[in-house]
């Protein structure tokens, strides 16, 4: 069998400089810092909804931010991790946590009916307006994973492409659902959780070519 | 013999602090190790330019070994990331056969080897994906070759190599 020539070892020897291991509160603490980044954006630009600490939130409201903020959580943890590859590497709990936010729009569904979730749809002036916001702050966390992603070494590019997407949409509009005095359950499981779906598919195709390597 | 992973780990945490002499020792013996685990799943002529690639790899990427995680998981993602790469590039010449490297077996290492070993990402493909993807891009017949030998029509062994190969990369962490 053919060896690869020693001179590949002698050159990388050579090249060899301490590198700063990549460590995996690195990641938690810059996604935690992204998504303060996001809130103190939200309070700056919309204003955070003082209903929240008034007790004027219904339990809809924090059902529906909480399960935001536990799938981006998830997501994001899972792509942290992805930056250091390593066979045996799972993204179960962030997939797991993604199937429970889907009970927000069953649920809706399930409560107001085809016909119903139309007129949802259709009658909620604010709606856009939450889609376009939830989407567009989850752009924060979404920049700070593609950093951490071409840092590291990800080998699931469309996993890490998905959950990146993942992560910033149920970032993003849990950020933005802080400032959203509207917390019906149709609202938040339609407008809020669209960015969610929204940007796990738009990561899924235009994250990889951004993080290979 | 190749190092077992507690050598491997302490090994490359001396290399990601610039120890160059213990860092010669960690590629030769990766060197080693990516020879017995491409065997039989890359023709000889191209075992050398991918075994060099993948050690490049691990050079420019050696910061993204966590020191609080195993090495040969990590080395092993990074070989099959490579590998699913190769296939999608390579068309290499009918006339190359595959050699069974006769390489020393070692109980402990041959097991490590094995769960992270590259049939384990083939068990996953459906038999018509892995025959065709075997065939063409490791074996490498023609489509049309492939086509006759497996009765499958043409464009079927190229939707299945597609189909097996974007598999594959989806594969590289998770099958075990």
């Amino acid at each position: 069998m053919n060896r690869v020539p020693n001179s590949l070892i002698d050159t990388l020897a050579s090249d060899l400089e301490p590198v700063q291991p990549i460590r995996l509160w690195h990641g938690i603490a810059l996604v935690a810092l992204s998504a303060v980044a996001t809130v103190i954006l939200v309070e700056l630009l919309d204003g955070l909804w003082h209903g929240i600490v008034q007790g004027r939130a219904s339990g809809i409201f924090f059902i529906a931010n909480g399960m935001f903020a536990i799938v981006g959580a998830a997501a994001a943890l899972a792509v942290v991790r992805m930056a250091s590859p390593s066979v045996g590497n799972s993204q179960e709990g962030a997939r797991w946590s993604a199937g429970m936010l889907a009970l927000l729009p069953i649920s809706a569904g399930l409560m107001l009916g085809v016909g119903g979730l139309f007129s949802a749809i259709s009658n909620d002036v604010y709606g856009l307006d939450c889609f376009l916001a939830g989407t567009g702050f989850g752009l924060v966390t979404a920049a700070a994973l593609v950093l951490w992603l071409r840092r590291g070494a990800p080998v699931s590019l469309s996993a890490a492409g998905t959950l990146t997407g993942l992560a910033a949409g149920a970032i993003g509009s849990f950020a933005y659902g802080l400032a959203c005095p509207i917390d019906t359950i149709e609202h938040l499981a339609i407008w809020h959780t669209a960015p969610v779906a929204l940007l796990a598919v738009v990561g899924r195709y235009a994250i990889p070519p951004l993080v290979r390597w | 013999m190749i190092a077992d992973e507690k050598e491997m780990a302490a090994m490359m945490a001396a290399a990601q602090k610039g120890d160059a002499g213990t860092y010669r020792a960690l590629l030769a013996e990766v060197q080693l190790w990516l020879e017995r685990f491409y065997r039989k799943r890359v023709a000889p002529a191209q075992l050398d330019d991918l075994v060099q690639e993948v050690m490049m790899a691990v050079h420019a990427k050696r910061a993204t070994w966590d020191p609080t995680r195993a090495f040969y998981p990590w080395l092993a993602a990074i070989a099959r990331y490579r590998w699913v790469d190769h296939l999608r590039k390579v068309y290499r010449s009918a006339e190359d056969e595959l050699a069974d490297y006769d390489a020393p077996e070692d109980s402990e290492e041959e097991a490590v080897m094995a769960r992270m070993s590259l049939e384990r990402l083939f068990v996953h493909l459906p038999e018509k994906q892995s025959e065709v993807i075997e065939l063409v891009k490791i074996e490498g017949l023609s489509i049309a070759e492939a086509s006759k030998k497996t009765g499958q029509s043409e464009s079927l062994v190229k939707v299945n190599i597609h189909r097996g190969l974007k598999k594959l990369s989806a594969l590289v962490e998770k099958a075990e």
